[in-house]
């Protein structure tokens, strides 16, 4: 069966052949030249159409949130047409949203050296920075953004947090004040202003804005866990136990809030209420290196140091950068007479911020 | 840890209660081994000449030196002779308790007990002493009233008694409230035989301390060898195994190690030589350690045995411990100054009353900087044996010593303590369980203040985190069309003589139903040249002068691959009689109904009509040989009159035209492929008159 589909073809081939070179006369020097020219419009054209193609497929493949992929299919767009601009745009929008953020800025900066008046590639562009943490660059971005588009609450609002994250809390208020003129009923920007107040150290007023977001939506868990443990800091532990309640209240799934409640028990010498809701938050959120960090603490009270250990373990598998696994952790090893290992995690920690593991390592690890 | 001391007493109480007989030491129960008996019986006097007169120095609060180990030595013989007197095992076990390893005597009590309980009334004190190292100080303090109780002469020993019980107490709050401490055995630096005083360097790097181990010497009567110093050095974290020093610091006689100086190139020991002891300086020379020099007389005393001696933070003080005969108080802290480092001229001591107890003080070390001393004591608040306290110079006074606490001390001896200068650590002497035998060196490692765990709290300050605010729409999709041009080339020719024709050439989108290109062709060669989108359907019209205009269907395929089409196209005159086929009249399948891309050429042929007024023409159709002849016929019939009422609606005079259906009676091709019947498939017009 398969011989005589290829003898069918065969023949079917050589028809073909035969009838398209019966039309085809020998052609002239000028005439192939210009057979030849439209041979490489024909090309440049289907190369034209392939880039469009893997362009749409990379806008299909972001939609899916396989944003790697999307990245590719832009990627080939670029390649067939150096200066498309929306695949550079869209290829940019993708790697932010990677958090690939150097390879984001890099896009960008090509986008606009191709075309300096693609006024949204500065916001984005911004991103990007803000993601390395080149808060000047982010900065220079977001002014030029604002520039074209001055009444853009989403770039007011990114350009305060940039402004948090350079803890100029003063400014971030100006923009989140200028973010609520733009949109008055939003609970995030008040939130968020409340923040600012709480890191400049008025936490009365950063409540009264946490509240004052909250009666604008009142379904938002974070903005109750924000009054929670504004309340605990000033001491109040029955005012933040209430706003931890409400939060749950609103997301039985919001760990936070556990952690948080947990936190303020502990602060009370309730240790057994502590570590229920340690286990609460390790229940909805098994993967929050706080949960494990506080479980350690608990441990280690109850002098199950041992266990306190693989709880830090696990806290600092999570989160490399956690500061209070480490210095709990140091205390388990101590206790378990890994006296260099504990020294080794109170340094670790006195590097991360933690003040304790200052005051552990200098009067623990010297001889 | 070792096996619960009252646990084996109690067991071996009842296993033994109604077995045991006690033989007296008496000729009549040794008849038939007279001269042993008499062996037994000499070492037996001689060994209780040594036992009674280190009771006499123990109650007496004084050093009862090797007077126990000798006792021991003749027990040993009379207990081979007879194991089972009540009284000799009595006396062994307090032998045995009053050595560095108490808990040996435990077998020796149990023994006394199965045999006689009443052989001695010290029995009691001495299981109370049992119990109080064992941590059973309720039961301790039960046997230190039974003991008062049924021992008409204990009010004697009240001052000891009354010791024994205010230890078992320090002992129940001291154990209630551990230190936060480590007290590990240095195992390195230990051996069966005792290891004692050790004294570290500011620095902690390196120790000296005094060991009963195995030496070049000849050992004692009882098989012991002389204290010698060893030094190790803290490497890594670890002490090195201990190397005895060389040269004159270390004799045929006891060296024990007290202190090295601050700076490390003194140190104080003492050296017992015949039951005396005195204390002595050396200095270090280069590596090595000079010959000890014996200190001043005020200090190194042969009315007394002079011992533990330190430094104070000045170095113009020693402190030290002394004895004498008539004292009742056993060792008791003094100290001695001098005026002028060069003169070393040492005062008179001075007693220390504020540290000294009614029972013997031990070990003392003063810190660097001179405001705590740490001191060894058997009174005070101990907890029983020897424990460490600590006294603090306020306002130019020691202050009264406290207790250190649990489990640096123990019920067993603690002494000896030696710390560093951060008070990170420290090192002890101390007998108690689970060492290598004898006194043993102990690391203490303090964990410093309570370390309160952290826990941490979480929160997203920012609205952000939750929300993203990112404005990550992207531009939309693009149309992707792929336009592909091919060359159209070809030449226009006379079909019955093949010569060239000039011939305009209209070429049309059928799609649109526009004309999309009009060349003219060479007027020598006819050729014609051209580019067209691929991918489409085209119809092209040929008009030449006096030439009947010729019209085509053709497609050109989609895609850039194949670029050319070449033609060539056969023009025919206006004759009367010619047959033109028009190739781009279409119909419905099997219907005569006319399609929509069928008007371009329909209007060529109203055009051809209107241009030559006098054509009249035959509209035919015709069918291949598919089904019967009269459905053909009728079929082509209908075909062609609809292509007559199309023109005739466009004005062409009906007189002009005429329709004829033929069916499938003249065929062009073949009717036996697909290519020929759709050959005669047609519509034609035919010229009746020009």
């Amino acid at each position: 069966m398969i011989f005589m589909k290829k003898i069918q073809l065969f023949f079917l081939f050589t028809f073909y052949i035969g009838n398209y070179f019966a039309q085809v006369e020998t052609l002239s020097a000028k005439e192939k030249a210009f057979k030849d020219s439209i041979a490489q419009i024909n090309e440049a054209a289907n190369a034209s159409a392939e880039g469009k193609e893997a362009y749409n497929r990379g806008i299909n493949l972001f939609g899916e949130k396989k944003l790697i992929d999307a990245v590719k299919e832009f990627e080939k767009a670029i390649a067939s047409d150096p200066k498309f601009l929306a695949a550079y745009y869209n290829k940019g929008v993708a790697e932010n949203e990677l958090e690939a953020y150097l390879a984001s800025a890099s896009t960008f900066n090509k986008l606009i050296s191709i075309d300096s008046t693609y006024t949204k590639a500065y916001f984005q562009r911004a991103r990007a920075f803000q993601g390395l943490k080149e808060f000047d660059s982010a900065e220079k971005n977001y002014e030029k953004a604002l520039k074209f588009d001055p009444n853009n609450v989403k770039i007011i609002y990114n350009y305060g947090v940039l402004r948090f994250m350079q803890q100029d809390y003063k400014d971030a208020i100006a923009k989140f004040t200028r973010c609520l003129q733009l949109e008055p009923n939003s609970a995030f920007y008040l939130n968020d202003r409340g923040s600012c107040y709480r890191m400049l150290g008025d936490l009365p007023k950063a409540i009264l804005e946490y509240e004052e977001a909250t009666k604008r939506n009142g379904n938002l868990a974070f903005i109750y866990n924000n009054i929670g443990t504004t309340k605990k800091k000033m001491k109040d532990f029955p005012g933040a136990m209430l706003a931890f309640n409400k939060a749950i209240n609103v997301d039985p799934n919001f760990y936070m809030a556990y952690v948080n409640r947990g936190a303020t028990y502990f602060a009370q010498a309730k240790y057994t209420e502590a570590e229920k809701d340690f286990l609460q938050a390790k229940q909805v959120n098994e993967k929050n290196a706080a949960v494990y960090a506080n479980l350690a603490s608990i441990l280690i009270l109850k002098k199950e140091f041992q266990k306190a250990l693989e709880n830090a373990d696990v806290a600092i598998a999570l989160d490399k950068y956690y500061g209070v696994a480490y210095l709990n952790r140091g205390i388990a090893k101590e206790m378990l007479r890994d006296m260099k290992g504990a020294c080794e995690d109170w340094q670790k920690a006195r590097d991360l911020g933690v003040d304790l593991g200052k005051s552990y390592y200098s009067t623990n690890c010297n001889n | 840890m070792k096996k619960s001391v009252l646990t084996i007493l109690c067991v071996t109480w009842v296993g033994f209660l109604t077995l045991a007989q006690n033989v007296e030491f008496k000729s009549s129960n040794f008849k038939a081994d007279k001269e042993g008996f008499k062996k037994a019986e000499a070492a037996l006097e001689l060994g209780d000449s040594y036992f009674e007169k280190a009771n006499r120095l123990l109650f007496g609060v004084k050093d009862f030196k090797g007077n126990f180990i000798y006792a021991k030595k003749q027990y040993d013989v009379a207990q081979n002779f007879n194991p089972s007197n009540a009284l000799l095992n009595f006396k062994i076990g307090v032998c045995l308790f009053n050595s560095a390893n108490p808990e040996n005597a435990i077998p020796y009590f149990n023994k006394a007990k199965e045999l006689d309980p009443n052989c001695d009334p010290f029995l009691y004190y001495y299981f109370g002493r049992l119990a109080q190292l064992d941590g059973k100080y309720d039961d301790a303090l039960s046997f230190y009233v039974k003991f008062t109780t049924d021992n008409k002469k204990a009010a004697e020993f009240t001052k000891f008694i009354d010791q024994r019980k205010k230890e078992c107490e320090n002992a129940k709050k001291l154990t209630a409230a551990p230190l936060r401490v480590w007290v590990d055995n240095v195992a390195i630096l230990n051996s069966e035989k005792d290891d004692i005083a050790p004294s570290i360097s500011v620095d902690g790097g390196d120790m000296l301390f005094s060991s009963r181990k195995k030496n070049e010497n000849t050992p004692d009567s009882i098989g012991e060898y002389d204290f010698d110093i060893y030094a190790s050095t803290l490497e890594k974290g670890n002490w090195s195994s201990p190397k005895r020093l060389t040269g004159d610091i270390n004799t045929k006689v006891d060296d024990v190690v007290n202190t090295i100086s601050y700076d490390g190139t003194t140190l104080l020991m003492h050296r017992s030589v015949n039951n005396q002891s005195d204390i002595f300086e050396s200095k270090l020379v280069g590596a090595n350690w000079s010959t000890p020099e014996s200190m001043n007389t005020n200090i190194s005393n042969p009315k007394y045995n002079d011992r533990f001696a330190c430094y104070n933070h000045t170095g113009y003080k020693i402190y030290f411990i002394r004895d004498n005969e008539e004292a009742e108080n056993g060792f008791q802290a003094v100290y001695s100054g001098m005026e002028s480092k060069l003169r070393r001229d040492y005062a008179t001591t001075t007693f220390l009353d504020v540290l000294n107890s009614k029972f013997s003080e031990g070990p003392m070390y003063i810190t660097i900087k001179g405001d705590v001393l740490y001191i060894a004591s058997q009174g005070h608040g101990s907890m029983g044996g020897y424990d460490i306290f600590v006294s603090k110079f306020v306002q130019g006074q020691w202050t009264a010593p406290v207790n250190m606490g649990y489990p640096i001390n123990t019920p067993y001896d603690d002494f000896f303590y030696s710390p560093t200068v951060n008070g990170k650590f420290a090192y002890i002497t101390s007998n108690r369980p689970g060492g290598k035998g004898g006194y043993d060196i102990y690391k203490v490692t303090y964990w410093g203040p309570d370390k309160t765990p952290l826990v941490a709290t979480e929160d997203f300050l920012i609205s952000s985190i939750m929300q993203p605010v990112n404005d990550n729409a992207i531009e939309s999709k693009v149309d992707v069309t792929r336009k592909f041009l091919t060359v159209f080339k070809g030449n226009t020719i006379d079909l019955l003589n093949g010569q060239p024709v000039a011939a305009t050439i209209d070429i049309t989108d059928n799609a649109s139903g526009k004309i999309t290109e009009t060349v003219n062709t060479n007027s020598a060669t006819g050729k014609f040249l051209i580019t067209l989108p691929s991918g489409k359907n085209y119809g092209i019209t040929v008009k030449a002068t006096n030439y009947l205009f010729h019209s085509e269907n053709f497609d050109l395929p989609d895609g850039g691959e194949d670029n050319i089409v070449s033609k060539t196209i056969q023009l025919k005159n206006v004759a009367v009689g010619n047959t033109i086929t028009l190739t781009n009249i279409f119909f419905d399948l099997g219907k005569a109904t006319l399609r929509m891309e069928s008007n371009a050429e329909l209007d060529r042929l109203v055009k051809l009509m209107n241009d030559a007024p006098k054509l009249k023409i035959e509209i035919s159709g015709h069918t291949d040989n598919t089904g019967s002849a009269a459905m053909n016929e009728n079929l082509s019939q209908q075909r062609a009159s609809a292509v007559v009422a199309y023109l005739i609606t466009k004005g062409i005079d009906t007189s002009r035209l005429t329709a004829k259906g033929y069916g499938s009676k003249k065929p062009i091709a073949t009717n036996d492929t697909e290519s020929g019947r759709q050959q005669n498939r047609r519509t034609e017009f035919k010229i009746t008159s020009n």
